[in-house]
């Protein structure tokens, strides 16, 4: 494989004003601490939602403004968790019409999230420790015949990762 | 619905695409260092020349109508412009002073200067110097920080609009004094001397943008991004948020080219196989209709339609026992795949292991091809991966 070598050379070595991966992507208008408290309140939104069978209303909360980038660990937690219990809490039968109603950026965070949790799903205290990988497929499959696989590309080239 | 018509030019994909003045004759490139010059005899397409300068790959061909040149670019990092003779095209070398391929290439409206998009995070926009007897480039660099992969020129012959691999469209000015004339006022923007930045503008979900394209007016930018985005932009006034910034989150798979058929219509085609309409105005835009009509589904899509260029296409040999080997060989199946076709938006495959499509691979290339006679565009044509050329109706279609 000597002939593919060259590839391997990083040609930006010397270039000074090289473009880097976080270049690409802009930070977060609201600031750590701000992503933090919103996804406190929304968290907090959502327990009470499900608790109220209001699916379509929590799955809307969680899924707008999601946390993004570096140093917001906490409030990605919190997200992941608030949308873990969504999905454990929805009934097969409902998904479809749920996912009907979001907007195409939700389906896309969304879909962000399921394969965040597929990502998860082999490591025990990892962030798809507390939902099962039937679910997560279940939705997956739900969520692509609504959204289809535009909605796939979308999550793999979105640099603003969830 | 006419049946489009399809034509096999090459067994690997077309790398650049561009038609001469009267769209009997093209240029194309077979995924090589050479650009072969094809006529237009009836059914079939001839090859007429082969013009062999460049030593890497070529990247793209513009074909200017009214002066009848050719300019290619390539990834050797040169870009030749081909005048004609009686001998036969005869290249000029373009001094473009990168570093990088280049990757795309359009002559302006006037013709009397193109720009050079490349990897080296630089526009070369060309123009010819009477003094010296050469074309000579200046360089677009700001703010572009990686390559650029599209440029479309404003019908004002002053306006380029270029997209990006950091995700992001630009409108700059590419006002070359001594050549252009001052431009009238448009909503991009009044004064504009060289490298002025009249947009820019993102996909919605960090696609780099693989197509640009202004609308016949010039008044509407549209580009798609790798995001499977489709967006269009309306300027308000110069330095001003636009008027609307209408992004599609598509549900199918990226697109590669797109091209205005009028100010309401754009026609995209990409990894999805198939040129879709788009329709809308500013208040909003919405996926219309696929030009591939579903209604070819059941029998082999082009299969028997295909028409071979004079260089020979699987269109000859397009029995079962070579189809069985093709898929066996390119998808790893030992035998044709059924015709269960995906849900939502996969592609579908037919029993004898073909796409539905008439383009049997990813589209990269499209453009207007005819024009009616109140000036809008009655057919346009696509060019793919599959080194097939083909040619749509898409008068009267909204």
């Amino acid at each position: 494989m000597a002939e593919y070598a060259f590839r391997k050379i990083d040609i930006d070595a010397l270039d000074e004003d090289t473009l880097l991966r976080e270049d690409l992507v802009e930070p977060d208008p609201r600031g750590p601490d701000g992503v933090l408290a919103d996804a406190k309140r929304k968290s907090g939104e959502v327990r009470t939602a499900v608790a109220q069978n209001n699916i379509a209303g929590a799955l809307a909360a969680i899924l707008s403004d999601p946390p993004y980038g570096a140093d917001v660990d906490e409030a990605r937690a919190l997200t992941i968790s608030a949308l873990q219990l969504i999905l454990n809490s929805t009934r097969s039968s409902e998904i479809a019409a749920t996912l009907k109603n979001l907007t195409p950026e939700q389906q896309d965070h969304l879909m962000s999230y399921l394969y965040k949790g597929m990502a998860g799903l082999g490591s025990k205290s990892g962030a798809g420790g507390e939902v099962s990988g039937s679910v997560l497929l279940t939705w997956h499959e739900k969520l692509t015949e609504v959204a289809g696989v535009g909605c796939i590309v979308r999550v793999m080239t979105d640099r603003r990762t969830l | 619905m006419s049946t489009p018509e399809a034509f096999q030019l090459s067994l690997g994909p077309l790398t650049g695409v561009a038609f001469g003045p009267d769209r009997t004759e093209v240029a194309i490139s077979p995924n090589n260092n050479e650009v072969q010059i094809y006529k237009k005899a009836g059914e079939t397409w001839d090859l007429q020349q082969t013009l062999s300068e460049h030593d890497k790959l070529i990247t793209a061909i513009s074909w200017a109508p009214q002066t009848n040149r050719i300019v290619t670019c390539s990834q050797d990092r040169n870009a030749y412009v081909w005048t004609h003779t009686a001998q036969g095209w005869k290249p000029a070398l373009v001094l473009l002073r990168i570093n990088r391929a280049a990757t795309c290439v359009k002559w302006s409206p006037k013709e009397d200067k193109f720009a050079v998009g490349s990897g080296a995070r630089t526009i070369a926009v060309c123009s010819f110097d009477e003094e010296n007897n050469w074309w000579v480039s200046k360089h677009i660099k700001k703010p572009l920080r990686s390559t650029v992969l599209s440029i479309d020129w404003h019908p004002n012959n002053v306006l380029l609009a270029a997209g990006t691999a950091e995700s992001k469209a630009y409108v700059f000015s590419a006002f070359i004094k001594n050549i252009d004339s001052k431009p009238e006022p448009t909503v991009w923007g009044e004064r504009v001397p060289f490298g002025t930045i009249c947009g820019e503008f993102s996909s919605p979900a960090g696609g780099w943008v693989h197509d640009v394209a202004f609308s016949p007016s010039g008044d509407i930018l549209g580009f798609v991004a790798h995001d499977s985005s489709v967006n269009l932009v309306y300027p308000s006034s110069p330095g001003a948020p636009p008027q609307a910034l209408i992004s599609l989150r598509t549900s199918a798979l990226p697109y590669l080219s797109l091209t205005f058929v009028s100010e309401n219509t754009i026609v995209a085609a990409g990894h999805d196989c198939q040129p879709v309409l788009f329709s809308g105005d500013e208040s909003g835009w919405a996926m219309s209709t696929s030009l591939d009509s579903k209604s070819a589904a059941g029998k082999p899509a082009a299969g028997g339609r295909v028409v071979s260029g004079s260089g020979g296409g699987p269109g000859r040999l397009n029995s079962d026992a070579f189809n069985a080997f093709k898929t066996a060989d390119s998808r790893g199946q030992a035998r044709p795949a059924s015709s269960a076709g995906s849900a939502s938006g996969g592609i579908e495959v037919g029993a004898d292991g073909l796409l539905l499509t008439v383009h049997q691979n990813s589209i990269t290339h499209i453009e207007a091809y005819e024009w009616g006679s109140g000036g809008s565009v009655s057919k346009v044509v696509t060019a793919g991966k599959d080194g097939r050329l083909v040619i749509w109706d898409v008068a009267g279609k909204k």
